[in-house]
């Protein structure tokens, strides 16, 4: 009977026709998802060319001839991690004043109108370990596109005029920095988990006014190498032709020695606290925080399950269920475990909630860690976690261009080769045990760092249940 | 299920502003876009695209909370997060006995709602209500499979599962592995068919907390709201998508559920399917879960018109913020030819570093960190053209509204020169190309041009009209539009600044 729904529907497209044979076929379809047989998924990894000029630098390239567009991302091997602390705000400063202070020949004016009538997208940024350009143009002005990301590379301009007005933003962003209670949350608790250290640090109108100019030059004189540089282009481009661009714009640069930075120690906080930051509105902000886990540590993919179930999985997270679906008390409830490169990233729990339950909330996400630190996860629980991994997996290469970044990024840091190809097996093998020691580790109700931000009226009193010091923090209201 | 409704509309307003272009594109679209009309009513849309074994699911609904009436402000959304909860068959464990605790907890529900109205309700029947609402929510718990679409959805792959609410319509929207597709037609035709509205009450808290933190806690989300609410006198556009907090309080099963039965039919459907599939299977498929539905009775046209606004409005909104500025001029929708006008205007003072706003607020004066342009709140009915600024201390909102309206004056008095139009041009075919890179964003694109211009082929054509536009055209419709007497401007400042 489905067989014969099946093949016949195709032909039967006219009103009445179709309507007969579907009331017939109806009573045939399945009503459970466990009824359906789904047909094998045929996927292989995708290939990306790898390889390295002459003078070091390191190219990934995919074609994609789909819509008539090239996308390129160039990476320099530094960041921000060096940043000394009166000058935090550096890193921001030095990628807006990249994208915007002109290059080569062209001033900071020439530059913007050159490239919006090519209508290309270009933006820079510094992150702690890179540096980083990315742009997006038509494959017809490829040509052009890559002598810009040549001048932004080997002769960037950082006009004056362009660092001062950069400069001006941020400190403006500064006077807006406690409009928005999700934003002062985050400062809070990054400062709290990386107390003295450049990943903690926000800027003050200080930092922001020692940045010179000479910083910026210094920083690109002193890491912009080709051998220090990586490229991922993805789109419809002409593989020669594009080897060709890229030697005539880059093949004269003379390999040199780059100075190794090495990223400064990271001392966790030793006990738990409460920061609570006044501000008046109806509901708190509140975020749970310690410091997590890096790329090497062995229990990372216990950890992708163990966060999975605690409030990574959306609505199937134990967070969400509790603190949303069953008891209305919040709209958000989620937590991520950032797997840091190089150091501990954070771990994060939050959720946003009236005033009235903001204690509830807490002691609901307590309650839910401590026990995954007490217990094995059910075998259901650890099933869902880990098939929604493996078998959403072929989303990480929908898009051409995450696929050669994802991989430049995964062999800049180093990650095993078969990273990619193994993570499935990986997240397969953990087990409820697993699970449960990855809690152990990483979740510690004692140690960890609250940050609330709304009005305590309702719920300021009740706080000392949790059993940690509080520390009232003053919102400065510009002036 | 995201709070994203404004968003997504300013988004949405903002693709529809960015799509255009000449031919090349679109008729590369139009050769990959197959299209079949089911008996029913109900519209499918198929992209092949084979690269990846994946699939991107969009149903879109013509409806949204501009078809609301006062007295169900917020219903919309609201159904949007109840069709989440399951049908009778998918998310319970008994359907037939967890049916009479429904019907219980809905009329303790209705009967406590309608003494909370009341100024002298006795406290003590309010909270004996509350409690034998709960005692009746924790005995329904033993039949309810929590949260079952989404484990459904995940255990096999899916990712982002999500649904949007705007004002205009109502999208559901799934990506899977493409082997999986079949799983999408049994559950979403499965909820169209047979949902049940459980945990209503529950959920309703939760679209109160979503408000407080999409808008009551949020400075620019708080400011946008208070701009609609005031530019539109009469036209429902006026109203928040997710409703003030006392629509939300008194929302009921019964409003929800009419709601969905009037609106949620397949001649109000389109449904997008891109990806690693087959259009002939796709067309099978979707005969096969989704013809049997009865064809339902199309969304009706919206009354209210919006009378023509004859003085500027002026209004502030006090939020522990620093000040920000927004202006909103009524203006057209599409496809009136002004509205194509309107999308270069858009761009020529608002997209990009060189755009007229951005260089002479942020980089020349230095008064703003940034300016923004958009259409809004919708697409369906006349909407606003909108310009938002943040200004820089020590500068005022008051600066700032000069400095624009300096501008406006100039695109007023003088024509916009051809190197100009042609950047402007350039920039609008590139982003479309952009716009159609991910299955989903295309999927998007399709259900919302078919529900909104009644053809996704609206791309095409708008190309072609955006490239007749002239200079003079610019220059008549910002002197017909962008006056005093039909512009309302919102100051956002903590009270202090008074």
């Amino acid at each position: 009977m489905m067989i014969f729904c099946r093949s016949f529907n195709r032909l039967l497209l006219g009103a009445v026709a179709a309507l007969m044979i579907l009331s017939g076929c109806a009573a045939s379809l399945p009503e459970y998802p466990d009824q359906l047989d789904y047909p094998e998924l045929t996927f292989h990894l995708p290939e990306v060319e790898t390889l390295v000029l002459a003078n070091g630098i390191q190219l990934y390239l995919k074609e994609d001839k789909e819509l008539p567009l090239v996308q390129m991302t160039a990476m320099i091997g530094s960041g921000s991690m060096t940043t000394p602390a009166e000058k935090i705000g550096f890193a921001d400063l030095f990628g807006n004043t990249w994208r915007a202070g002109g290059a080569g020949e062209r001033t900071p004016e020439e530059l913007d109108a050159y490239l919006d009538y090519l209508a290309a997208d270009l933006s820079a940024a510094m992150g702690p370990y890179t540096t980083q350009l990315e742009l997006s143009l038509r494959s017809e002005d490829l040509e052009q596109g890559v002598a810009v990301l040549g001048d932004l590379l080997l002769r960037p301009s950082f006009a004056e005029e362009r660092l001062e007005l950069e400069r001006l933003q941020a400190q403006e962003q500064l006077r807006r920095q406690n409009d928005n209670p999700g934003v002062i949350s985050r400062r809070l608790l990054m400062a709290a988990l990386y107390p003295n250290h450049y990943l903690g640090y926000s800027p003050t109108p200080e930092t922001l006014a020692a940045v010179t100019r000479q910083d910026l030059i210094d920083f690109q004189q002193r890491y912009f190498a080709p051998n220090n540089l990586w490229i991922a282009v993805s789109g419809d481009f002409d593989r020669e032709n594009l080897l060709k661009i890229l030697n005539d714009n880059f093949g004269a640069w003379p390999k040199r020695q780059v100075p190794q930075q090495q990223p400064p120690v990271v001392m966790r906080p030793e006990s738990g606290s409460i920061q609570l930051a006044v501000k008046d509105l109806p509901q708190t902000t509140i975020v749970i925080g310690d410091l997590g886990l890096t790329k090497d540590h062995p229990d990372q993919y216990a950890v992708r399950v163990l966060n999975y179930i605690l409030g990574g999985g959306g609505f199937n997270s134990r967070m969400m269920r509790e603190i949303r679906s069953n008891r209305g008390l919040a709209y958000s409830a989620y937590s991520y475990f950032q797997v840091g490169r190089r150091l501990p990233g954070p771990f994060v729990a939050g959720t946003e909630t009236k005033n009235a339950s903001v204690l509830p909330a807490i002691s609901l996400m307590r309650e839910i860690m401590a026990d995954l630190r007490n217990n094995p996860v059910n075998e259901d629980e650890l099933q869902l976690a880990k098939e929604s991994q493996i078998n959403s997996f072929v989303f990480g290469f929908e898009n051409t261009h995450a696929v050669v970044s994802q991989q430049m990024t995964l062999d800049f840091f180093d990650y095993p080769q078969d990273y990619l190809a193994r993570y499935r097996e990986h997240i397969a093998a953990v087990t409820a045990s697993d699970v449960q020691r990855a809690a152990r580790e990483f979740i510690n109700l004692s140690r960890q760092q609250i940050v609330l931000v709304g009005d305590p009226q309702e719920f300021g009193k009740e706080l000392v249940e949790l059993g940690l010091p509080i520390v009232e923090v003053e919102l400065d209201k510009p002036r | 299920m995201k709070q994203q409704n404004v968003l997504i509309i300013m988004l949405l307003v903002a693709i529809l502003a960015c799509f255009g272009g000449p031919a090349f594109a679109s008729s590369t679209l139009e050769e990959k876009v197959f299209e079949h009309q089911f008996a029913n009513g109900l519209q499918l849309l198929v992209v092949e695209r084979h690269d990846t074994p994946v699939v991107s699911a969009y149903i879109t609904i013509g409806v949204g909370s501009v078809h609301e009436t006062s007295e169900m402000r917020g219903v919309a959304h609201l159904l949007e997060h109840m069709l989440f909860k399951g049908t009778k068959t998918l998310g319970t464990t008994d359907y037939q006995k967890e049916k009479s605790i429904l019907e219980e907890i809905e009329k303790v529900g209705s009967k406590l709602d309608a003494l909370r109205l009341q100024d002298d309700a006795d406290p003590s029947r309010v909270a004996a209500l509350e409690q034998g609402l709960a005692t009746l929510q924790a005995e329904h718990k033993q039949y309810v499979v929590k949260d079952v679409f989404s484990r459904i959805y995940s255990e096999n792959g899916g990712v982002g599962y999500n649904a949007f609410t705007s004002k205009d319509l109502t999208s559901y929207l799934i990506s899977l592995p493409s082997n999986k597709l079949e799983l999408w037609a049994l559950i979403e035709s499965d909820r169209m068919k047979n949902p049940v509205l459980r945990e209503f009450y529950t959920e309703r808290d939760v679209i109160r907390e979503e408000r407080r933190r999409s808008y009551d806690t949020n400075p620019p989300r708080r400011h946008y709201e208070t701009l609609m609410a005031n530019a539109f006198t009469v036209h429902p556009y006026r109203n928040p998508i997710i409703g003030w907090h006392s629509d939300i309080a008194n929302l009921s099963p019964q409003k929800t559920r009419e709601f969905l039965q009037k609106y949620y039919a397949p001649v109000n459907t389109v449904i997008a399917l891109v990806g690693d599939v087959k259009a002939a299977d796709a067309v099978a498929l979707v005969e096969r879960y989704f013809a049997d539905i009865e064809p339902g009775t199309p969304v009706p046209v919206v009354a209210a018109a919006e009378p023509e606004q004859n003085g500027e409005k002026r209004i502030t909104e006090i939020f522990d913020a620093e000040p920000r500025l927004a202006i909103a001029w009524h203006k057209p929708t599409m496809p009136h030819q002004d509205d194509y006008v309107f999308d270069l205007i858009d761009q020529i003072l608002g997209s990009g570093r060189t755009s007229r706003l951005y260089r002479s607020l942020v980089e020349e004066q230095q008064l703003a960190t940034s300016v923004s342009v958009y259409g809004a709140p919708g697409s369906r009915y006349p909407n606003l053209f909108v310009i938002e600024a943040v200004p820089r201390h020590p500068h005022t909102t008051d600066e700032l509204e000069t400095a624009i309206y300096a501008e406006l004056d100039k695109l007023k008095n003088e024509l916009v020169d051809e190197t100009e139009l042609n950047k402007v041009r350039n920039r609008l075919v590139t982003d479309q190309l952009r716009q159609l890179d991910s299955n989903s964003g295309l999927a998007r694109l399709l259900t919302s041009y078919q529900s909104l211009a009644d053809d996704w082929r609206y791309l095409a054509t708008y190309t072609r009209e955006i490239e007749k536009l002239s200079a003079e055209e610019i220059k008549a419709v910002a002197n017909k539009y962008l006056t005093s007497a039909n512009r309302t401007v919102v100051v956002l400042k903590r009270e202090a600044a008074l």
